[in-house]
């Protein structure tokens, strides 16, 4: 455990501007790792911490109100919390609970029981046996892969003209982008399902991937939004030192931009892991079929088959809890930069 | 001098632009083209397409059905993002506070939105059946959720604010975070309590994140399908859940009827654009960036 | 710093290439290529049931070594979403060889000539496939398909115990909407629904707001329940492709049921029911229900479920009789097949008694040949369990399943009305001519 010290903190950013620029730039942003580990020792201190890339530097703001009174909003806060924490997990309480039921139970008790025995044997079928998931979350893991790296990539580039580049179409190409966020899935699937039907594209990885690795209107919306509220003055410093426009992009915009970009990774991992209408009409068979296909299909006409269903929910979600457990604090950390060299 | 970095610079902007562009024209735009096409025309998948002109249009707005789906939707949205935004910026700021806990349940209140809707409804499905239900073992009764053309709309709305909060929670807490200390600090030295703090300088401050929590979420509820579907295949007692997103999926899949679905899609598409651009006018005016 | 940069960009870049070298494999890619490899032909069977699907694939070895130069593959969709994918890929010239077709959803796919008509290569086999599965298939004058399951009739699941408790035979039931002292039926209901403490629903004193038990499932579901109750009453639900429902006969067997369920209490209410059709199933199976009225699609499901003793009796007797609905599913040839000779060899195989056979060694479905329909028979009695009724009750007088060429569109008109209806806020004569109206109006679109 570090013991925080008194040091005056060392400002990162060298203007006055920091009052007058608004938005998500990731300045001196609080450490949630640092925070914790100081409210252990401190648990009524009031948290004000930065770091910088160089290190850990913490500072402590003096409380500016009596600790009674923080010890009283701590503790409603708690209350708020473990309220939402219990609504957010009970559905989930028993969707596992049904998973870890056999057929058999779940059939002849209520859903509301819990499971007795307690039976891996659904997630031993989804795992063994012609119908095992092993293909569904490889193929789904490749293209949520290739997705993200596509989709991120060329959104960031678009984003980043719409947000710092001067050109006549600019406005209009945007809101261009942005309209076509506003035309439901369900009606563009049908063309969509043509073009590729006559492409010779269907039931293939590359129908998966092709609409969506281009570039994301939703992304580029996001990202323009945290491009545009970078200070000026880093970027006219930057032009200063006679950097080009892709050099700037590349070494000054993307660093500053990590919070938002492991959030839009998350974002886009997500609504590609969980991807289901599409999928399911372009491809065919047991092939490239996705998890959320692989899912459904374990229904059948007649039964639900949902303990089945729960347990394929329940690994289906495994990877993406660990995924954003591991990016959520590259959503919070700090990045501040020691200034242009 | 000038204006050739101009205008190289806007070849710079152009080329950025273009696998993007590639993309969403070859894959948007495309299909929306053709959906406008599809509007003029009367066509279920297996005969031909018939040209009709404007005949859809002028049934599908004469047809009440959908002017109430049209109505159920605009309540469905005014129920769910008020209280989503709300609830889900209450929570970041609660997790901001550094309370020990607070990674733990940043990456539960998430589990909602990362979860796959399809077992999501059946879930809540069997957490609002009248007989067994489990809200109804807690409450006591047989209330019928679903069933009761007053009740079901507000069952379907919280079960897409729950889904979403955390979701809008992520945003915020990104928002929150890049907050420069100077601000708030230098608020709090002039003698501001944590009240002002947060209303009269973190708020303003958030609009950006606001902005874009504000917009996707109004163009995603305004579509919002899945659990309403999984939870009322019907439109609900007395079509009192049938948003315009499961009429428009009943008529492309299950009547077929792709020429009302299309016009169905593009009246929706102009109600849309129609709010943003009355959103990006309420607030542009308020957010500055440091542009030149 | 910037170093560390451009390592991180060649990482990235060197990933990404990388990336869209090596992925596009799927663990479940079919090995060798799928067509004429040396004369070799793939026939594809898109199919919906994982348990016949079983069954196809011991049947398809047989026909393969049968037939060296023809290969079959079936290809599993999920029921959920079958006839949505299905008209999407027969749409864009995707179908596979041979695909399934239920009653409901065939008309427009042969009125848009893309199934394969059945010809004059069948009429030997013809005569073996069940009579009302050859009906119920036939439009404008030809077959559309080779009959592939049938669900056979309704019959009645019973749980034993609470018969014999409460002295009820179910053999004989009869119910009579107009005279109620002919309707043994719901005075055997009410004696099998209890209230919490034990009283029945035709006791004073039944308490219909703590019912532990149930008389009969009573519910909105069409091929169980009220298409079976009008027929049986001498009613109508269509008239060629006109609906009918809101008809004297069929409003009255309407009411009925919808009594059964508000007014005497001998079904849960219709806010279980109406959108889970899993409910009465599982409210059988866990031991809740006296009498479960449903088809052979429940018996694997209740035979695997069910802890008490349980046996299968006739539906009870309306009227008219005992008039069943029968439904059935058909093989359907893809009219623009790129392998005619061999799809239609291989339907062959599928209507033949012994190809067949297969489909109902493991108890999964009724073979729609009826020379296969003994091992189906053979299995359950090995189960001890006797599924004579739905073979009885399929030979009995049936009533044509539903049909149409917007049959999903009317089936959306008219169910929310019908929820109403069954949930007794909307009067049922009135109900019905409004939902009547609808699904014409639908049908006709």
């Amino acid at each position: 455990m570090t013991s925080p010290k008194d040091t005056p903190e060392a400002t990162a950013e060298t203007d006055a501007d920091a009052t007058t620029e608004l938005g998500a730039v990731a300045k001196g942003e609080p450490d949630a790792a640092a925070m914790e580990e100081d409210t252990a020792d401190f648990p009524l201190a009031e948290p004000a911490l930065r770091t910088t890339r160089a290190g850990r530097l913490e500072a402590r703001r003096p409380s500016s109100r009596p600790s009674r009174t923080r010890l009283g909003l701590n503790l409603l806060s708690y209350l708020v919390l473990a309220a939402g924490f219990v609504l957010t997990v009970a559905p989930f309480i028993l969707s596992v609970m049904t998973a870890f039921k056999t057929p058999g139970q779940f059939a002849s008790e209520p859903a509301l029981n819990p499971p007795s025995p307690v039976t891996v044997e659904n997630f031993i079928t989804l795992f063994t046996g012609e119908r095992n998931f092993w293909a569904p979350i490889a193929v789904t893991a490749q293209l949520v892969l290739v997705v993200v790296v596509g989709q991120l990539g060329f959104s960031v580039l678009a984003a980043y003209a719409f947000a710092r580049i001067q050109f006549r179409l600019r406005d209009v190409l945007f809101w261009g982008y942005l309209g076509t966020m506003m035309v439901p899935q369900v009606v563009t699937v049908i063309p969509l399902y043509t073009i590729f039907s006559q492409l010779g594209l269907r039931n293939t990885f590359w129908a998966l991937v092709l609409p969506f690795v281009f570039g994301s209107p939703y992304a580029i919306f996001l990202l323009r939004e945290y491009f545009r509220a970078i200070p000026e003055d880093l970027i006219s410093a930057a032009r200063l030192d006679g950097a080009g426009t892709l050099r700037i992009l590349w070494s000054i915009v993307i660093p500053l931009s990590r919070p938002i970009l492991a959030t839009l990774t998350i974002i886009t991992v997500v609504s590609h892991w969980n991807n289901f209408l599409w999928p399911l009409i372009i491809t065919s068979g047991r092939t490239w079929q996705t998890v959320t296909v692989a899912t459904a299909a374990l229904q059948s006409q007649y039964n639900g088959n949902w303990t089945l269903v729960m347990a394929a929910t329940t690994i289906a979600l495994a990877p993406l809890l660990v995924l954003f457990a591991i990016f959520q604090k590259n959503i919070i950390s700090s990045i501040a930069i020691t200034g242009f060299k | 001098m000038a204006s050739r970095l101009a205008r190289r610079e806007a070849g710079i902007g152009y080329l950025l632009l273009t696998p993007s562009l590639f993309g969403i024209l070859a894959f948007l735009v495309f299909p929306i083209l053709v959906v406008i096409w599809l509007s003029l025309n009367s066509w279920d998948l297996l005969s031909p397409a018939r040209f009709i002109g404007l005949r859809n249009f002028t049934t599908v707005f004469a047809d009440p059905a959908f002017l109430r789906s049209m109505l159920v939707t605009v309540l469905f949205v005014l129920m769910v993002i008020p209280l989503q935004t709300a609830l889900g910026l209450l929570a970041a700021v609660l997790l901001s506070r550094g309370l020990p806990g607070s990674a733990l349940l940043r990456v539960v209140y998430v589990i909602p939105w990362i979860c796959a809707p399809l077992a999501l409804g059946v879930v809540w499905k069997w957490i609002f059946a009248p007989t067994g239900g489990a809200l109804n073992a807690v409450l006591g009764g047989t209330t019928p959720w679903l069933s009761d053309p007053l009740l079901a709309l507000p069952a379907v709305a919280t079960v897409s604010i729950w889904s979403q909060v955390g979701y809008v929670a992520l945003f915020f807490t990104a928002g929150l975070a890049a907050i420069p200390e100077q601000v708030t600090d230098a608020a709090r030295i002039d003698g501001a309590n944590a009240w002002q703090v947060f209303w009269q300088v973190k708020l303003p401050l958030l609009r950006p994140t606001m902005f874009f929590v504000l917009v996707t979420g109004i163009i995603s509820s305004f579509q919002a399908f899945d659990s309403i579907y999984a939870l009322t295949p019907n439109g609900g007692p007395q079509g009192t859940t049938d948003v315009i997103a499961t009429r428009i999926y009943g008529e492309a899949f299950q009547t077929f009827n792709l020429g009302r679905a299309s016009v169905m899609a593009l009246v929706l598409f102009v109600v849309l654009v129609a709010v943003t651009l009355a959103q990006q006018f309420y607030f542009r005016k308020r957010i500055t960036y440091d542009l030149s | 710093m910037k170093g560390l940069w451009r390592k991180g960009a060649a990482l990235a870049a060197g990933a990404a290439s990388l990336a869209m070298v090596v992925t596009g494999c799927s663990p479940a890619a079919p090995n060798g290529s799928g067509n004429s490899s040396g004369g070799n032909v793939t026939v594809t069977v898109r199919l919906w049931d994982d348990q016949v699907q079983k069954a196809y694939d011991a049947s398809f070895k047989q026909f393969e070594s049968q037939n060296p130069g023809i290969t079959v593959k079936t290809v599993l969709e999920p029921y959920s979403t079958y006839f949505d994918k299905l008209r999407t890929d027969v749409s864009g010239g995707n179908a596979d060889d041979i695909f399934w077709i239920s009653g409901s959803y065939f008309a427009p796919y042969a009125d848009n000539e893309n199934l394969m008509a059945i010809g004059s290569d069948f009429d030997s086999e013809k005569a073996g496939w069940v009579p009302a599965a050859v009906d119920q298939y036939t439009r404008n004058g030809k077959l559309w398909g080779v009959p592939q399951l049938t669900d056979g009739g309704i019959a009645v699941y019973y749980n034993k115990d609470m018969l014999a408790k409460a002295g009820v035979d179910p053999a004989n039931l009869s119910w009579n909407p107009a005279d109620p002292s002919k309707d043994t039926f719901l005075k055997a209901a009410q004696k099998l629904t209890l209230d919490a403490k034990g009283h029945t629903a035709d006791d004073p004193a039944f308490d219909p707001n703590h019912i532990v038990q149930y008389g009969f499932n009573a519910s909105q579901d069409l091929q169980a329940i009220y298409y079976n109750f009008i027929g049986s009453n001498g009613g109508a639900f269509q008239d060629g492709e006109n609906f009918v429902f809101a008809s004297d006969k069929s409003a009255q067997a309407i009411q009925y049921i919808v009594d059964l369920i508000n007014k005497y209490h001998v079904s849960p209410s219709a806010a279980d029911t109406n959108d889970n059709g899993d409910f009465m199933r599982d409210a059988f199976i866990q031991g809740k229900v006296a009498m479960f009225e449903s088809g052979t699609y429940n018996l694997k499901n209740v035979s695997d479920g069910a802890k008490f003793g349980w046996s299968i009796a006739p539906m009870p007797a309306g009227p008219d009789g005992r008039v069943s609905v029968v439904n059935n599913i058909i093989a359907a040839g893809n009219a623009k097949t790129a392998h005619k000779d061999a799809t239609t060899k291989v339907l062959q195989w599928l209507g033949s008694a012994d190809g067949a056979r297969f489909i109902g060694s493991e108890g999964a479905a009724v073979p729609a040949v009826t020379a296969a329909q003994s091992s189906y028979n053979e299995y359950w009695k090995s189960q001890n369990v006797d599924a004579s009724q739905f073979a009885k009750a399929a030979q009995g007088k049936t009533i044509g399943a539903p049909i149409g060429s917007n049959y999903g569109a009317a089936f959306n008109a008219w169910k929310p009305i019908f929820n109403e209806i069954f949930l007794g806020r909307t009067p049922v004569k009135e109900g019905l001519q409004k939902a009547q109206d609808a699904a014409n109006a639908a049908m006709k679109q």
